[in-house]
């Protein structure tokens, strides 16, 4: 799991733990640097002020500690190279004589050593840097203590920071937590921390969608749900019917009224099912190269039979193959939809024609009726689902041109209702995007 | 009893029809409300049966424009507007009953014959006037406790003038309560069957008001 808390948390004590060592390491280094001049200043002074001549015997000092960091020996030698004066017997004698300071390794460590001429004699004073390694040691350990002490305190102070900090988000979480799933109203924006304002509007925004979707979805059930109430209350009405005939002719009448209602019921459920999958969203088929031509002509021969029961004139103009990128199945329906309202409603005596034709680049369908048209001011609201015209004989699930309508969106195409020719009847063009 | 039925689902009206032309109503269907309002003109309905959502005038506005123009007529609605809410608005509309889709069609007869009674201030189903019983529901008569073979014409002629006992009811009155607008009316059909009632039922049970029409008395 990744926690922004827990991230921050070694973030900002690793940084804090990774400086404060540099600054320790840096007081150590600049401490030493110090002590270095200072305690070469004293080596200096005390080879410039020892007494001159008259030296005793160096007193035996047996085996004494060397190791501590105080300790500074004092060698004399005369010209000829013989020990005058060995102020600690026992401690690394150091005969190679360089004038100045110089830094020997001893089998005691290293010594930091200087020698001087005096009068002839060489005066050798010397002392252990462990001495001066261990004040600057000290000395950063000295100054470094108090944040060391800090450190811990700083943790907490940042573990409650952060925590503080993510409160919004918590905030945030808890109110989406405690919400039913039908409670899609925004979250609060006011009081938000500027960081957590896109998260929270972002969130705001997809309720809002889905807020859409969800009515769009319930307005869609309870439409259809009553749509689906005339056909059950034919059937059941139907059935009470068959049930009280009391001829067998009167029985047949009924029986087949209640065929025709239950295809009706069938039909609309039908309508339903396939406006849901143009429905945007819904499982969609993928696009191939659809030959309208074909689908036109299917649908036209599908057709025949009805137009010719009802006496109609049907027919198709095509005169190349035309082509379109899309869903074969939905743009057959698309196009089996405007023929059948267009039989539904062209008078016996009238004609149906469908073109298959390309204009500017654009492949295009044509059907054109002899029927009664459509006012202008209906033309945009025909579409609307379960709209249904105030004209004798419409008794169509109202889902039709909804159908063709959504699976022209789907293909990027448009459907556009005009007058038929010479003014009469009604056209439809479904004009397909450029390819 | 003559019913205007108003609903512009051509197979629930069809058959709505068939239903209660069983039951004995004489009905006559339009399936639009202006067309509603054209029938209700000649007012010879005993009662409206009402669907809600109609092309050309909705249900609902038919039934306000008829209220306020004084109408009195009984209406029962018939609706797939079911919310409680639908139910308040169109009684409160001026319906006297309202009725879901879908619905079973023997109650739909019974609520209309409960509307026609309580037009008629009756609380009995039953129809009665001296020895005469009349049970709208089975469609039977009985004189004296003995059952009456009448046709079902003869029934309906004795149904209206039973309706409102006192009341004259002139010839072309009782073609209208006996038949719907495609029924061919035989001339004198009605002298026929109130020859034919008098025979069964006695000469004085209907009275002949000279010039007027046909009058059950008051018992």
């Amino acid at each position: 799991m990744t926690s922004i808390r827990r991230r921050l948390l070694i973030w900002l004590v690793a940084g804090l733990a990774v400086t404060t060592l540099a600054a320790a390491l840096a007081v150590y280094m600049r401490a030493r640097m110090e002590a270095a001049e200072l305690f070469d200043y004293q080596l200096q002074v005390m080879a410039a002020a020892f007494p001159r001549g008259g030296y005793g015997e160096a007193p035996s000092a047996g085996d004494e500690d060397m190791s501590a960091g105080d300790v500074v020996v004092v060698q004399i030698w005369n010209r000829n190279g013989s020990q005058l004066y060995w102020s600690r017997p026992g401690s690394p004698i150091l005969q190679r004589v360089e004038f100045g300071f110089s830094t020997v390794a001893t089998p005691r460590g290293e010594w930091r050593v200087f020698n001087t001429l005096i009068d002839g004699n060489i005066v050798q004073v010397s002392q252990p840097m462990r001495a001066r390694n261990e004040l600057a040691a000290g000395l950063a350990l000295r100054t470094m203590l108090p944040l060391l002490i800090l450190l811990p305190l700083l943790v907490g102070l940042i573990w409650i920071t952060v925590s503080r900090g993510l409160k919004p988000l918590n905030a945030v979480a808890a109110a989406l937590g405690r919400r039913s799933e039908d409670a899609l109203e925004p979250l609060p924006v006011r009081r938000v921390p500027g960081e957590v304002k896109p998260l929270v509007a972002a969130l705001n925004d997809l309720l809002a969608r889905l807020g859409r979707a969800l009515d769009a979805q319930k307005s869609f059930i309870a439409d259809a749900a009553h749509e689906l109430r005339t056909p059950l209350t034919a059937v059941s009405l139907q059935i009470q019917i068959a049930e009280r005939a009391r001829t067998a002719d009167e029985r047949t009448t009924a029986f087949a009224q209640l065929k025709a209602g239950a295809d009706r019921a069938g039909r609309l459920v039908q309508q339903l099912l396939t406006l849901a999958r143009s429905e945007p969203g819904a499982a969609e088929r993928p696009f191939a190269t659809v030959n309208l031509t074909e689908i036109a002509r299917e649908a036209v021969a599908e057709h025949a039979p009805i137009a010719e029961a009802k006496g109609l004139e049907l027919g198709l103009s095509a005169d190349t193959v035309v082509s379109a990128t899309g869903d074969s199945d939905a743009l057959r329906t698309l196009l089996a939809n405007l023929i059948d309202n267009a039989v539904h409603y062209t008078p016996s005596g009238g004609a149906v024609d469908v073109a298959v034709f390309v204009r500017d680049g654009q492949a295009c369908w044509i059907v054109t009726d002899t029927g009664p048209g459509i006012p202008a001011d209906e033309r945009q609201r025909v579409f609307d689902r379960f709209y249904r015209r105030d004209v004798a004989g419409a008794a169509g699930s109202g889902l039709g041109l909804a159908i063709v309508q959504r699976v022209a969106q789907r293909h990027g195409a448009t459907v556009e209702l005009a007058d038929g020719a010479a003014g009469r009847g009604l056209r439809v063009t479904v004009r397909f995007p450029a390819r | 009893m003559r019913l205007l039925l108003v609903e512009d689902d051509a197979m629930i009206g069809e058959s709505v029809r068939l239903g209660l032309r069983r039951d004995g109503f004489t009905v006559d269907w339009v399936q639009d409300g202006r067309a509603a309002e054209l029938a209700l003109a000649n007012a010879v309905y005993d009662l409206m049966l009402l669907d809600l959502g109609l092309p050309k005038k909705d249900g609902l506005e038919v039934l306000k424009t008829l209220r306020r123009g004084g109408n009195r007529i009984p209406v029962l609605v018939l609706t797939a507007r079911d919310s409680v809410g639908d139910r308040i608005t169109g009684l409160d509309g001026g319906a006297d009953d309202y009725l879901v889709k879908p619905f079973d069609l023997d109650e739909l007869s019974a609520r209309i014959r409960a509307l026609l009674r309580r037009r008629a201030g009756r609380v009995e189903s039953l129809m009665q006037c001296g020895e005469l019983t009349l049970n709208p529901v089975t469609r039977e008569a009985a004189l004296g406790g003995r059952r009456l073979a009448l046709s079902a014409r003869e029934f309906a002629v004795l149904e209206a003038l039973l309706d409102r006992p006192g009341a004259v009811l002139s010839r072309e009155q009782l073609e209208e309560k006996l038949y719907g607008w495609e029924e061919e009316v035989e001339s004198n059909a009605i002298e026929v069957y109130i020859h034919g009632l008098r025979k069964k039922l006695g000469a004085d049970f209907i009275k002949n008001i000279r010039g007027v029409g046909y009058m059950v008395s008051k018992q």
